[in-house]
């Protein structure tokens, strides 16, 4: 290299770091929000009928509005601190429920648009419902509303002949009849209806003895594919209605390209599946009436309503854009107090007030702030210099030093923390040893010692604070009681009995509580546990595959409502994975949903609950506890059983100066 | 100059080789751990799993699977949409991501190159005079401490004892400082050691002896002959010292809130986000090669002896 090459290179070098350093430099900065908080991990999806965690339903709550909605009714308990909140008028203004508790009537306002300025409709919630159980949706709360009259066939694509069907064509945009399918289900290709009057199906797969359940599973749903359906299609109105009875026309349909290409008298087809959308289940039936028929009357379901998948979404936008790219900030069209200003990914969710909500005046804050954090210290170090406003997730190792603090808020949850029981698995399969287990724990010690957030000690599985409902007594700690049922169960003084292996994902919380638990077992009934830390991934299919022996879970009330957390636990549940089966609970479980009075109901559920909590198929470990900080001078902050916070009711007791923002 | 451009098609080769090779093992391990992008702790029916996998065509065999996504890079850089991050494709995550980490990288490198140089060079030149023996050290502290110590310490005495910087976010320059800081250090102090040794071995060259001896202001000489021959080491660090910076972040955008990189390699690999941890290690791949045979070209250019090949 020539002397002048290097020089000229030095220079260069220096030139591009300069450049370099100045490009680094330029920033586009962005005005704090009048509020943040602390969101947890990145929202994976700001779509309704995807979204599954807190941090997406945090953001979908504030951004999108259900018929009703949680809004705080009344002031909150003077004991316990929790802000009572119950289903309001939303986007309906009113509704009534028919006597027999099975036909809800909405009646929406006339006065809500969404923020593209079009006015939301009836038919946009029967449309979103109806996306919402798609099974292409995939939405994972489509069992919320299985008493919908037939969600649940339309959500499991279900179809039995003499059914009314609706069956969507190849035709899709940019699909040919050999192409593969568009994964964009919405907009949908060409819709025909009618009665389905057989299904011509070829011989059914064997499979080797032994295969597993997954290969069974994937067998069969291929042999489904190649079924041919022969339906007797009726003409659809001009006003969108069927008459399932006018002359039919029989046509032939089928999912597989081989088989549709084979034939010319067989069309393909997407799928063919109950109409939900003709068949008044979930119906619009004027743009300001929407009505709901159940199979069954559900006590909880005006909390449904106003749970973020039941919200509406804009067909009009979802249809242009498609999923998942009508979530952009951009193009997304939504309905709430809030609309998106834009997203950062692993940063912040912006939103902004939305000047065409019915009570844009009533919301407080101007600009909201998600902020995405994870780390419990760097949350609290942000509270504290000012730059967030309400920490979520506190770190447990000050939570003492924080307690006596007026800004720390702390309430009984709708939550549990327990260990699974593989109860296939001797000697777990014996009750007097799940029994022994349970009363050998000292509770009381991992919630003061372990979890310091003023944890409930938990010996049922229903937490408290449902209203009308009150757990039956459960087993208190008992350690000689403990040690008389190992000795029967054959164990005495623990001799002979096999080790144990507890396994729990790896988190901060998890492994001191299994510690302890190690401990008092070994102390109390002198049974030894193998601790075994997982990968939250690995761990989730271990479980599922019921290849583990104890395993730590936790459950989140989805309603408030006994029934889900005793509902998992029937026989055949797939979120079970105890291999707990017990008939008699259930019919109980079974009996309560049928039941329409709410006392004899709530009676059922505790009957169930306390064989639950006799058999023992889990061992309830304490009940969760929120923790958290506000600042003092925003009104309108409480915890909630559900941990839900609307955010349109907080506002600034005064407003802050702007330095102070900062 | 065509030994630079036979050099490059080299390495170019070997770029694409490496891909290819990082690609096959990521794809095969990723599908070999337990777990799946899809399962939580609310298990989904057969019906609707389906359509998740159909969506992202896992439901094809993995051979096809293999040449499909292998087919989407190629023609069109496409990696596809993230899994966990449903609202976003890879190409997405990394345009928002990649300018965050550069920026911090950039930074960080910055820095520690001129704070590194400086100490370096004035050790070496005052050698065993106070200021040698605190700056080497403060080295051996920076090069032991792991970073988010650092972080830590930088967060108690610059966010909240002395109040200047915030404690965590992005926006602003100052939100930049601590983080840049605490990443570059580490390498700062391999860095003021490399120029101190490269110093001191330079300082006993006879070239640099006869500069003295011809009666050169000592301040040239140490400018004009000493200096470049001492940065040789420095610059052939700079290639560790970007992996270093890059992949050392990781730990750092957690403590103070940072949108970058690091934080969607940890959470694609435990959310099973296969399609986003694919672009991951494939970014990396890409950055750290390149960065690599920047060093050794700008090596050749600088260091007469050395010849590329």
């Amino acid at each position: 290299m020539p002397p002048e090459i290097r020089r000229g290179f030095v220079v260069f070098a220096a030139l591009l770091t300069v450049f370099a350093v100045i490009w680094a430099a330029r920033m586009d900065h962005i005005p704090p929000a009048e509020f943040a908080l602390q969101n947890g991990t990145d929202p994976r999806t700001l779509d309704p009928h995807r979204a599954t965690g807190q941090p997406e339903s945090r953001i979908i709550f504030e951004l999108f509005e259900g018929l009703l909605r949680m809004l705080p009714d009344g002031p909150p308990d003077p004991e316990t601190g929790l802000q009572p909140l119950t289903p309001q008028p939303a986007m309906a203004e009113s509704y009534e429920v028919s006597e027999d508790g099975k036909t809800y009537t909405f009646h929406l306002r006339d006065n809500i648009f969404w923020t593209d300025g079009s006015p939301v409709t009836a038919n946009d919630f029967a449309w979103s419902w109806q996306r919402m159980l798609h099974p292409a949706t995939a939405c994972e709360y489509g069992y919320l509303i299985s008493e919908v009259a037939y969600a649940e066939e339309y959500h499991n694509s279900i179809v039995n002949v003499g059914d009314h069907v609706e069956v969507e064509l190849w035709d899709r945009p940019g699909e040919t009849p050999s192409s593969d399918a568009n994964i964009q289900h919405f907009p949908r290709g060409t819709m025909r209806y009618g009665t389905l009057r057989e299904i011509v199906k070829p011989p059914r797969p064997e499979l080797p003895e032994g295969s597993s359940d997954e290969a069974q599973e994937s067998a069969e749903l291929d042999w489904q594919e190649q079924w041919v359906y022969v339906v007797d299609v009726v003409p659809e109105q001009a006003d969108g209605s069927i008459d399932w009875e006018a002359p039919a026309s029989p046509q032939r349909f089928a999912a597989s390209p081989a088989i549709a290409a084979a034939d010319e008298a067989v069309e393909r087809t997407h799928g063919v599946m109950v109409a939900f959308g003709k068949l008044g289940g979930a119906e619009a039936v004027d743009e300001r009436t929407f009505v709901v028929r159940l199979e069954n009357s559900v006590p909880y379901f005006l909390n449904l309503v106003a749970y973020y998948p039941l919200f509406a979404v804009n067909r009009q936008c979802i249809e242009t854009y498609g999923a998942p790219l009508w979530t952009k900030a951009e193009n997304i069209v939504s309905n709430g107090p809030y609309q998106l200003a834009f997203r950062r990914l692993r940063d912040r969710v912006r939103v902004e007030k939305n000047p065409l909500y019915y009570k844009a005046d009533q919301v407080g804050m101007e600009t909201i702030d998600f902020i995405s954090l994870e780390s419990q210290n760097t949350a609290l170090n942000m509270y504290e210099t000012g730059q967030i406003q309400w920490v979520t997730d506190l770190p447990t190792a000050v939570l003492q030093e924080l307690k006596k603090r007026d800004d720390f808020h702390s309430a009984p949850k709708l939550s549990i923390y327990f260990y699974k029981l593989n109860t296939a698995v001797p000697p777990l399969d014996d009750v007097r040893v799940r029994q022994a287990l349970s009363l050998a724990l000292d509770r009381r010690q991992i919630v003061e010692e372990v979890t310091k957030a003023g944890q409930q000690p938990a010996y049922t599985v229903v937490p408290p604070g449902i209203a009308g409902y009150k757990s039956p007594q459960g087993m208190p700690e008992n350690v000689q009681r403990a040690q008389e049922l190992l000795a029967e169960a054959g164990f005495p003084g623990g001799r002979g009995f096999p080790k144990l292996s507890l396994m729990y994902n790896t988190s901060e919380t998890h492994r001191p509580i299994a510690e302890v638990i190690q401990q008092q077992l070994q102390n109390n009934l002198n049974i030894k546990l193998e601790l075994k830390n997982m990968e939250w991934g690995s761990f989730i299919e271990t479980v599922q595959m019921e290849q583990y022996q104890m395993a730590r879970y936790g459950w989140v009330g989805d309603y408030p409502d006994p029934n889900t957390f005793l509902d998992l636990w029937v026989t055949g549940n797939p979120q079970s994975n105890t291999n707990w089966s017990n008939p008699e609970y259930d019919r109980l479980i079974e009996a309560a949903a049928k039941e329409l009075d709410p006392a004899t109901r709530m009676d059922l559920l505790r009957q169930a609950e306390s064989i639950l909590v006799t058999e023992l198929p889990i061992i309830p470990i304490y009940f969760y506890t929120s923790a958290e900080m506000a600042k003092q001078n925003i009104e309108g902050f409480a915890p909630s059983a559900q941990d839900l916070h609307p955010l349109q009711v907080l506002r600034y007791r005064s407003k802050p100066s702007p330095e102070s923002k900062e | 100059m065509r030994d630079l451009l036979s050099y490059l098609f080299k390495r170019f080769i070997w770029m694409i080789l490496t891909l290819l090779a990082v690609y096959t093992v990521s794809f095969v391990l990723m599908r070999a751990v337990p777990g799946n992008p899809f399962s939580g702790e609310r298990n989904v029916p057969p019906a609707i799993e389906r359509q998740l996998k159909a969506r992202y065509n896992l439901d094809a065999p993995p051979i096809q699977q293999y040449f499909d996504y292998l087919g989407g890079i190629v023609t069109d850089f496409d990696l596809g949409w993230c899994m966990g991050l449903e609202d976003y494709s890879v190409n997405q995550v990394l345009a928002e991501g990649f300018p965050v980490s550069a920026t911090l990288a950039i930074f960080a490198l910055v820095f520690a190159i001129i704070l590194g140089v400086t100490a370096g060079v004035i050790s070496a030149v005052y050698r065993r005079s106070p200021a040698d023996v605190a700056l080497m050290a403060a080295a051996v502290l920076g090069i032991a401490i792991p970073n988010f110590v650092l972080a830590s310490l930088a967060i108690l005495l610059f966010v909240f004892t002395i109040q200047i910087f915030p404690a965590g976010g992005w926006g602003t320059l100052q939100q930049i400082a601590l983080p840049a800081f605490c990443l570059g250090l580490p390498v700062a102090a391999y860095i003021a050691r490399l120029s101190r040794a490269g110093m001191l071995e330079t300082l006993s060259k006879d070239h640099v002896r006869t500069a003295f001896a011809k009666g050169l202001p000592k301040r040239t000489v140490i400018l004009r002959h000493v200096l470049p021959g001492a940065m040789l080491p420095v610059v052939s660090y700079l290639g560790p010292a970007v992996a270093r910076v890059l992949t050392g972040s990781l730990v750092l955008e957690k403590i103070f809130a940072l949108p970058g990189l690091g934080s969607h390699f940890i959470n694609a690999a435990t959310q099973r986000d296969y399609t986003l941890a694919m672009g991951m290690v494939l970014t990396y791949t890409v950055l750290l090669f390149v960065m690599n045979t920047l060093v050794d070209i700008s090596y050749a250019i600088i260091d007469p002896r050395v010849k590329l090949q």
